[in-house]
């Protein structure tokens, strides 16, 4: 089975933004609904301190809860585990805004409709590679299949110990290396 | 911040709309002359509810737009959201029957004020465990949160139809020492379970603390202590309180009025201001 995931690599990333503009050209978005938010942290300790930068998203939670709230089941997980909002279900009404941990959902201001990263799914599968992934600049960002032991995705998660970002909140499909 | 005023106002008249409803069921059977207040609690029921589901729809942008999505509604049992909606739909035409017949002077089948009844308390604790359940606020995700919102609707539908009561019925309104008793002792229950809710959450998590201190000490403190506090618990239980449980007396006077009225206002503005207040001041937990 296919299980689809993404690993995101904070040592590479260099706080670019290009993703985030990417996903919004590519998700037909306005510059104030982003699908991809920007952590800067403080880490370290003095003299050696720098800032960490720290891209969240949808993390296409295993029983997300987002999903679970959803009165009017639009939004659904597909069976390759990446977790859709279903357009012309969705009322508007928020719960999900409320439910996510990660404070992923946006709501889309021209339709109301609460939308979410969606791996770029066109409709039948997911973007080849989605646009975040597609244009970093420093190769951050790694996508594949999560149950292909072979895969990239697969191979960095072990290689560079990579975690979701908040290991105790939710069964998250975006890895971490930080 | 997720939701705001639209859905306090919907929050606060759909328990108000519960309240009313358990009021004229009370009233009516201890109370059988108080025709004029049992009236009023049936009328208030289901305008309060249905002013509440507008803002409701409106507040949901996408469905407002495609009003054939609200249907969709009832698809996830799982969600509290979806149960709420299966207890508006058995209470709302309940309570628009009730009052279509107390329009007609016609008598209200005791089973239907039952069904009722269990359909009130059903979708006040709804607009409780709404909030109570979603984790990521430790404000909404307490056992505390549901019982508040139950005894605040209760108090709050009995202070609506009270007040219409006391202005159109009075003398009989001031004979009534059970519902008047009854108020009294809510505001003091709902008084313990803030101050409760309030510790528990505090000591819970950091983002509980914030969220305490933000209605305490913080930005929400003016509207809290003043708002909340005084005017919805503090000064009705006084009003109310002192010719109930000190003077026993029947009061007459125009003062007496004035500032009876003072104190039902008072309890319907407490009762929106803890929604609204419950609904700004909480912070998520911190996942970075």
């Amino acid at each position: 089975m296919t299980r689809y995931g993404m690993l995101i690599n904070t040592k590479k990333c260099v706080g670019c933004f290009a993703c985030r503009l990417a996903c919004q050209m590519r998700n037909h978005l306005e510059p104030e609904e982003t699908f991809i938010k920007f952590h800067t942290l403080e880490q370290g300790e003095y003299p050696s301190v720098y800032a960490e930068v720290v891209p969240t998203q949808c993390m296409h939670c295993v029983d997300a809860p987002c999903q679970s709230v959803c009165p009017t089941k639009a939004t659904y997980t597909t069976d390759s585990g990446v977790v859709l909002v279903d357009e012309s279900r969705c009322i508007g009404c928020k719960y999900c805004m409320a439910a996510c941990p990660y404070g992923a959902r946006v709501q889309i201001e021209a339709t109301g409709v609460i939308e979410k990263c969606r791996f770029c799914w066109d409709g039948e599968d997911v973007g080849n590679p989605p646009s975040c992934v597609g244009t970093c600049i420093s190769g951050a960002r790694t996508f594949g299949d999560l149950d292909d032991p072979g895969s990239d995705i697969s191979r960095e998660i072990v290689s560079l110990n990579a975690r979701p970002i908040a290991g105790n909140l939710t069964d998250s499909k975006i890895f971490y290396v930080r | 911040m997720v939701w705001g005023p639209l859905i306090a106002w919907y929050l606060f008249l759909a328990g108000a709309s519960a309240g009313a409803f358990l009021t004229a069921a009370f009233v009516e059977k201890k109370y059988p002359d108080s025709v004029k207040m049992r009236v009023a609690g049936r009328l208030i029921a289901p305008i309060f509810l249905g002013i509440g589901l507008i803002m409701l729809m409106i507040d949901a942008e996408a469905g407002l737009h495609n009003p054939l999505r609200f249907f969709f509604l009832v698809m996830n049992p799982g969600s509290v959201m979806t149960l709420g909606v299966y207890f508006i739909c058995v209470f709302m035409p309940v309570a628009l029957a009730e009052a279509v017949l107390e329009l007609m002077h016609r008598r209200v089948p005791s089973w239907l004020t039952w069904v009722g009844i269990v359909f009130a308390f059903a979708v006040a604790a709804y607009t409780g465990f709404l909030l109570g359940v979603v984790q990521t606020f430790p404000l909404w995700n307490n056992a505390i949160l549901p019982i508040l919102f139950v005894v605040s609707a209760l108090s709050a539908g009995l202070a609506a139809t009270s007040m219409v009561g006391l202005l159109v019925d009075r003398t009989r309104f001031e004979h009534m020492w059970l519902v008047k008793k009854t108020h009294v002792i809510l505001s003091a229950i709902e008084l313990v379970v803030l101050f409760t809710m309030l510790v528990i959450v505090s000591s819970g998590s950091l983002e509980g603390a914030a969220s305490v201190a933000s209605l305490v000490t913080g930005q929400y403190a003016p509207a809290f202590w003043g708002g909340l506090v005084l005017l919805g618990l503090v000064a009705p239980f006084m009003i109310e309180g002192y010719p109930v449980f000190i003077t026993k007396k029947v009061e007459t006077s125009m003062t007496s009025l004035v500032v009876s009225v003072i104190g039902e206002a008072g309890v319907l503005v407490g009762g929106f201001l803890l929604r609204l207040l419950v609904i700004m001041a909480a912070l998520p937990v911190a996942f970075l």
